[in-house]
């Protein structure tokens, strides 16, 4: 066995038995949904305390529903069904999660969930970087009730979220954006299968004026514990006229915003530098979109 | 603890005894004895353990046996049909696809997600729809030209 304290395996099929397991395992429940991540970390000797397997695929938490506030994204929708979804075929603001869905193996989009790359809370992931760039909001639930909580306050650590130990994500919520919006990822990476060196998702709305409003620049991948909102970035986007010039300002500005480690796949001088080039880059795709 | 699972493999149903964390390339090359899916880095980047759950290709070193229950699952040993390879598989051999053979299996489960959505990829798609599989004689070329084969005979 590679899970020494493992005690039982539970597929429940009702969110009351989720919650009721989650309340007597504590700490020592781990929610399985595509099992991408979990086993990721149990071939890595992490997962010694945890006693409960708890397998959510019988829930009938997938499924994508779109409406005229925005589009909602259920907790075990894979990332194939996300890549295959309609809403985000042809629509600019939504390019960035096309983008990172272009990433990941065939064998890892069949069964890795939304929910799931978000709990990971893992910043070296591509998918959240594009759904915290598109203001996207976990509804979670637990024995208190159900709550949301912004992607901005939901990743408070590596493998750490605002996920209280009886909570589970139940959906992904993404807004409505104006018109004029557009997105982009990229990632640099050192083979097709493997985590992010960095990786930037960026989104802009271009204004009646022809300016960009509205920025958000991520960087993941070696960047620390968290994704890290490039603030003095976005502001430096925010009232120019999009093109060469103003995205090679803003992208320059992500060097200040970021503080990235040295590891294996790079140091702390090329993270940085590659930052602000895919930053560049980013902003020129997704500039692109509306053309 | 074990817990009593019912898996359906190639059409066939097994009733087992497994531990709670056995993954479900450990039951195939365990208890069922079906050795075409291999265990490689084990921890989904390497590929050659891809088998198809529900039609979809699938790591089976990722994917918990307990909850592959229910599901229609199909390895290497379960596309070809009254002794008679899988056009993949033939399309291999001829075109000398196949060197330590390491990798080929995952590489045919994988493809054949491919034509069954895709009736003629060209390159780049056939190229990206293996990047999950890792072919560490470095035969690509071989690979790509095998599942051009296939297509063009499918």
């Amino acid at each position: 066995m590679t899970l020494p304290a493992l005690s039982d395996y539970f597929i429940p099929e009702q969110q009351s038995e989720l919650i009721e397991l989650l309340q007597r395992f504590g700490e020592n429940a781990m929610i399985v949904a595509g099992g991408t991540f979990v086993r990721g970390l149990e071939a890595r000797g992490l997962l010694a305390e945890v006693e409960a397997l708890i397998d959510i695929g019988a829930l009938g938490l997938n499924g994508i529903a779109a409406d005229s506030s925005g589009v909602s994204l259920g907790a075990t929708t894979t990332l194939a069904e996300l890549k295959r979804a309609d809403f985000i075929q042809g629509d600019a603001a939504f390019g960035a999660v096309k983008d990172a869905l272009a990433c990941p193996p065939v064998q890892i989009l069949n069964v890795g969930t939304v929910g799931g790359c978000l709990a990971a809370s893992a910043p070296l992931y591509d998918v959240p970087a594009t759904l915290l760039a598109l203001d996207g909001t976990a509804h979670v639930t637990g024995a208190g009730g159900a709550r949301e909580i912004v992607l901005t306050e939901f990743f408070t650590g590596l493998f750490e979220n605002a996920l209280q130990p009886d909570e589970f994500i139940t959906a992904l919520r993404l807004p409505v954006h104006a018109a004029g919006t557009t997105s982009a990822f990229l990632k640099l990476e050192t083979n097709a299968n493997d985590l992010a060196i960095i990786n930037v998702a960026v989104r802009f709305t271009l204004d009646e004026a022809g300016l960009c409003r509205d920025a958000r620049i991520v960087i993941g991948g070696g960047v620390g514990e968290c994704y890290v909102r490039a603030g003095g970035a976005e502001l430096e986007l925010n009232g120019t006229k999009p093109g060469d010039d103003s995205f090679q300002a803003a992208a320059a500005a992500v060097a200040a915003d970021i503080d990235p480690v040295t590891d294996h796949r790079g140091s702390e001088e090329y993270r940085r530098y590659m930052a602000v080039v895919y930053t560049r880059r980013a902003l020129a795709r997704a500039l692109e979109r509306l053309r | 603890m074990k817990k009593l699972i019912r898996l359906n493999v190639n059409g066939d149903d097994h009733e087992l005894a497994v531990s709670p964390d056995e993954t479900l390339l450990g039951v195939l090359r365990g208890p069922l004895d079906l050795i075409g899916p291999k265990r490689g880095c084990d921890s989904g980047g390497c590929g050659c353990c891809t088998v198809q759950v529900d039609g979809k290709a699938v790591y089976s070193c990722m994917m918990y046996a307990v909850s592959a229950q229910g599901r229609d699952i199909i390895t290497i040993e379960g596309i070809g049909r009254d002794g008679e390879l899988d056009p993949l598989q033939q399309a291999f051999i001829d075109a000398g696809a196949v060197q330590c053979g390491y990798c080929t299996s995952g590489i045919i489960m994988v493809a054949k997600e491919l034509l069954n959505t895709l009736d003629n990829p060209d390159e780049d798609e056939i190229r990206h729809a293996i990047a999950g599989n890792l072919c560490r004689c470095t035969g690509y070329q071989k690979i790509v030209d095998a599942i051009k084969l296939a297509a063009a005979a499918s």
